[in-house]
């Protein structure tokens, strides 16, 4: 069945699940080593998180990105998604435009790459349309200033699919597996809250208030009795590139589906899985983008807080929403749901949205700074603002997969294996 | 009055209780829902020298306009000195310490 993806356009789907097709389609081909990234984003190309794109982007279309947020085609798109590649590489493994190579990780294969395109493109001009900014201290920049001397544009086929490592195997579903589940679950509005933390409980508000809203003029009795509601929250974790001081993904994943099992949110409207990106920071642009991931994910509603994908103090806080209500409602099939912060309140004795509260003078903000440093110091946060449970899984994850510590660290970084592997096929 | 730049320690009911048995309390916050904490100010000066005495730390501009990500063992050294000397303003001496080694 073809399924619509973002741009109305039919859902990338570019696998070769077969193992003697894809042994016959890549004999003789030249093997060319993909990094980390490049392999994490063809694999979400070829599986449609990327839709409509069909591989990595040709000139034209970054031009286009960086210039009117669009792709050549007219299409809305924010973020280039850009093979670069070194003149040592491409002499090397002797590229040439308009032949096929096979990308591989880990010394396996991964996919068909069809060179259509070898070109350059201004970095300065990726870094200032995109992230606003050329300062490299910016990581979207800094990233950026990183690419090699070219980049190669043209389509992924995947071959080889890979093999999502525990914790994270349950959660890893492709576009066409969301969409299945959510028909499973009869959702008919599913709202994503996008995450690369654990929740604290300002967070469950803040998902709590985009379920509500998200469910909006539907019969408020779809939501009375277990197991019939009609509408769900999606939260779609961001795993990728790490830093030091940044949760480990597995304490992620965990934390967020520990709510449901906990009972904070019920069985039937809530919903954990994850997306493989490198985070770019690049705030309000990206924004745009995580609204095409989860269009694609066949999602409907999109929570935006304050800062969304922001870093430091680059973009003022409802930048990101400003920007998307810029944006035609025909041209992004996702509706953003804009939600304030929620505080802690000791007059009222409760956690309470900034936008309700009289006792302005009196709110306590979350900041996931300080609950990261009271996690930090060992020191159990009070159940009004951290549950318990979550606590626990924390720091389960910190003994099993964090090396002793929930935060990421120089260990971590150095042996905590890759979130996938592939096998030889 | 000069700004300053506080480090966090954050408190466990053990820790609450010697405080509090010491006569402490008195040097105890507050925050998030009954959370309490040992701010410790520093001068921006003070911030500079534990931000390259310890380079995993990083100072918070954006939001709590702390510093944060020091490791435990290294607040846990600042809070006992602030127990000993009983103030808060001890981060010149605790600077000497480590940079004495």
């Amino acid at each position: 069945m073809q399924l619509i993806g973002h741009g109305g356009k039919p859902l990338v789907e570019r696998v070769i699940t077969d193992k003697a097709e894809a042994k016959k389609k890549i004999a003789g081909l030249k093997k060319v080593p993909a990094s980390r990234q490049m392999a994490t984003e063809a694999i979400g190309i070829a599986y449609g998180f990327f839709s409509p794109i069909e591989g990595f982007m040709k000139k034209a279309d970054v031009e286009a990105t960086c210039k009117k947020m669009e792709l050549a085609d007219g299409t809305i798109w924010s973020i280039p998604i850009v093979y670069d590649i070194s003149d040592k590489e491409i002499a090397d493994y002797g590229i040439k435009q308009g032949e096929s190579v096979l990308l591989t990780f880990d010394g396996n294969p991964l996919a068909i790459f069809d060179i259509e395109e070898i070109y350059t493109y201004s970095k300065d001009e990726i870094a200032e349309k995109v992230y606003g900014t050329k300062e490299e201290k910016h990581p979207g920049v800094a990233r950026t200033y990183a690419y090699k001397d070219k980049f190669l544009g043209g389509k992924i086929t995947l071959v080889n699919e890979p093999k999502v490592r525990e914790p994270f195997g349950p959660y890893f579903l492709t576009p066409r597996q969301h969409r299945a589940k959510f028909q499973e679950k009869k959702w008919q509005r599913i709202v994503a809250h996008q995450t690369r933390n654990v929740p604290h409980s300002g967070h469950e508000w803040l998902m709590k208030h985009a379920y509500i809203a998200a469910h909006g003029d539907m019969p408020v009795e779809q939501m009375e009795a277990p197991g019939g509601a009609t509408s769900g929250i999606l939260v779609n974790c961001i795993v990728g590139e790490k830093r030091a001081g940044d949760y480990i993904d597995e304490a992620i994943v965990l934390t967020q589906d520990e709510l449901r099992k906990s009972g904070y949110f019920r069985e039937d409207i809530h919903m954990v899985t994850m997306t493989f990106w490198d985070m770019r920071y690049a705030g309000p642009r990206e924004a745009v983008h995580h609204s095409i991931i989860r269009t694609n994910l066949g999602l409907t509603h999109h929570m935006f807080g304050r800062d969304h994908a922001g870093v430091g103090t680059y973009y003022h806080s409802y930048q990101a929403h400003h920007l998307l209500m810029s944006i035609p409602k025909e041209k992004l099939n996702i509706t953003p749901i804009y939600v304030l912060e929620w505080a802690y309140c000791p007059h009222c004795g409760e956690v309470t949205c900034i936008g309700l509260c009289g006792h302005t003078k009196e709110l306590q903000k979350f900041s996931g700074t300080k609950i990261r440093s009271i996690i930090m110091d060992e020191v159990k946060p009070t159940r009004m603002i951290f549950r318990p449970e979550v606590f626990d899984v924390v720091m389960d994850s910190a003994k099993k997969f964090g090396f002793g510590s929930p935060f990421v660290t120089k260990e971590y970084l150095a042996k905590a294996a890759p979130a996938f592997r592939v096998d030889p096929l | 009055m000069a700004e300053t730049f506080p480090i966090n320690i954050w408190i466990n009911e053990e820790r609450f209780k010697a405080l509090n048995d010491a006569g402490l309390a008195g040097l105890l916050k507050e925050e998030l829902a009954g959370m309490k904490v040992l701010i410790v100010p520093c001068t921006a000066e003070q911030r500079d020298k534990v931000l390259t005495l310890f380079p995993m730390a990083k100072y918070d501009a954006a939001t709590t306009k702390s510093i944060e990500l020091l490791p435990k063992q290294v607040k846990d050294k600042i809070y006992e000195l602030a127990v000993r000397r009983k103030t808060l303003n001890v981060m010149d001496e605790f600077i000497k310490e480590v940079e004495k080694g």
